[in-house]
């Protein structure tokens, strides 16, 4: 299948550093209006030679539309957690998109990153669950739609997903688990999670309060799931979102938390957050 | 891509209380991945209601020190009383503004208490340009890090103990998540009755 010219040199790139190719193109497109073109620090570089005149980008497949998710697994629910701002550079494009698909009665992906290929990626989910439990007759379980994610993202090695996916259901064992990936498809079972915009800033307080590390004498969580009560999580998981959307670009305007228990199924409710 | 404010490192986190100020650095003083020193001093302390934390590169941080100490020592010499906390973190603000075209790379912090005994906090960034705040202020190579915990750990009015669990909880769990910070940290409590130091140990890595 022909691959685009430009991706030759496409490397799958965090946040700050596409942040980082964003910033730095646009210093290359005003360095190529005035002057000679100087070093180009971007994955897909308009086209080398210009000498003069305002240089145009190739097609970048990829944006970034921004957003945090965020899951925690407990004794016997999972939390999976996702603002609900799409937003393309500084621009907000809607303040009412849901990062949470739900995939099975008890599993659900949150997903963050290019919304195209978050819709595209759900959608093709989608089919393959559907199909998985017309084949076998009952639905598919949360460590099956794991490894098939897994599957799924590397089998776009060489054109990722640009979505940067957490999985969260109710093992076997009735205990939740939580599984995060990264764009390719290396995928780890966790405790907690935060990925998106709003991950440098919710993971350390994620760290103070769940691994305790720096509260002398606290106890220590086990290694599958935290040991907080559900409304404790609940209440912690609010606190974690409406910190970042004060001091995130692009988290805002409202989140919504999904808990997923053996009784209660998922349930979603949304709460506000700034519209700034 | 390094930036020249993160060629050292450093974190430096301040915040207001009832009626008093804290400000807690890290110690780490590294030159970019290997680390040099484990006790270095980025906060310092002019007079009895001042302090001053500095970060980013750590020769204009010691060569700002010293020029804040002669000025302090030059205006205690001419005017015969203590420079207040918002005349200092003028004079900071304008050294660095002299230097606009060549500065010093530094994001300096000002936390203190005013003549009235009302906490003051000022941050700068490396031209001068102040910012007042009345719950926390930051600086440091993890920015988003530490902004997270303060911004859910902080609540107002804390009195002095209280100030320093959730300042050290912040920092410390802060500098977790990032390399260029760390090696335990060192917590000022200002007061009316006076200064409180402690030094505490973190993930020493």
């Amino acid at each position: 299948v022909g691959r685009p010219a430009c991706l030759c040199r496409v490397t799958l790139e965090t946040h700050a550093e596409q942040q980082q190719a964003k910033r730095g193109e646009k210093r290359a497109r005003m360095a190529c209006a005035t002057l000679s073109p100087g070093p180009l620090t971007l994955a897909a570089a308009p086209k080398e030679g210009h000498s003069h005149g305002a240089s145009e980008r190739g097609f970048y497949p990829y944006d970034y539309n921004g957003g945090t998710t965020l899951a925690v697994a407990g004794a016997n629910f999972a939390i999976v957690a996702g603002d609900t701002r799409m937003s393309s550079g500084y621009n907000i494009k809607s303040r009412n998109v849901s990062k949470l698909f739900k995939l099975s009665p008890n599993t659900v992906l949150a997903t963050a990153g290019f919304r195209g290929d978050i819709t595209t990626l759900h959608k093709l989910l989608r089919a393959k669950a559907t199909e998985y439990q017309q084949k076998h007759g009952e639905p598919i379980k949360v460590h099956a739609v794991a490894q098939m994610l897994a599957n799924t993202l590397y089998g776009r090695r060489f054109f990722p997903y640009f979505t940067w996916n957490i999985l969260a259901g109710l093992d076997e064992k009735g205990i939740g688990c939580i599984y995060s990936y990264d764009p390719v498809g290396n995928y780890e079972r966790v405790r907690v999670n935060v990925t998106g915009s709003g991950e440098s800033l919710i993971q350390p307080l994620l760290d103070n309060q769940f691994e305790r590390q720096h509260q002398q004498g606290a106890p220590r969580p086990s290694p599958l799931c935290v040991d907080l009560s559900q409304e404790d999580t609940v209440e912690l998981v609010k606190d974690a979102f409406t910190s970042a959307g004060e001091r995130d670009i692009r988290t805002g305007d409202s989140f919504e938390v999904c808990v997923i228990t053996s009784q209660g199924g998922v349930k979603i409710e949304t709460y506000p957050l700034n519209i700034d | 891509m390094s930036s020249i404010m993160q060629y050292n490192g450093a974190a430096i986190i301040a915040m207001v209380g009832k009626d008093c100020v804290a400000i807690a650095s890290d110690k780490r003083f590294g030159i970019r991945n290997q680390t040099v020193g484990c006790e270095m001093k980025k906060v310092f302390q002019m007079n009895d209601k001042v302090l001053v934390g500095l970060t980013g590169l750590a020769s204009d941080m010691q060569t700002l020190e010293q020029k804040f100490r002669f000025k302090n020592n030059l205006y205690r010499l001419r005017e015969e009383r203590e420079m207040s906390v918002t005349a200092f973190s003028n004079m900071v603000s304008s050294l660095l503004y002299e230097s606009r075209f060549g500065p010093y790379f530094v994001e300096p912090v000002v936390a203190g208490l005013t003549e009235d005994g009302k906490p003051y906090l000022c941050g700068m960034d490396l031209l001068g340009a102040p910012v007042l705040t009345d719950d926390f202020m930051l600086a440091g190579d993890c920015p988003e890090a530490m902004f997270g915990l303060c911004e859910s750990l902080y609540q107002p009015n804390l009195e002095p103990d209280d100030l320093f669990e959730v300042l050290a909880q912040c920092l410390l769990s802060g500098v977790d998540r990032d390399c260029l910070s760390g090696w335990g940290c060192v917590v000022h409590v200002l007061t009316p009755q006076g200064l409180t130091t402690r030094h505490l140990k973190g993930r020493m890595d």
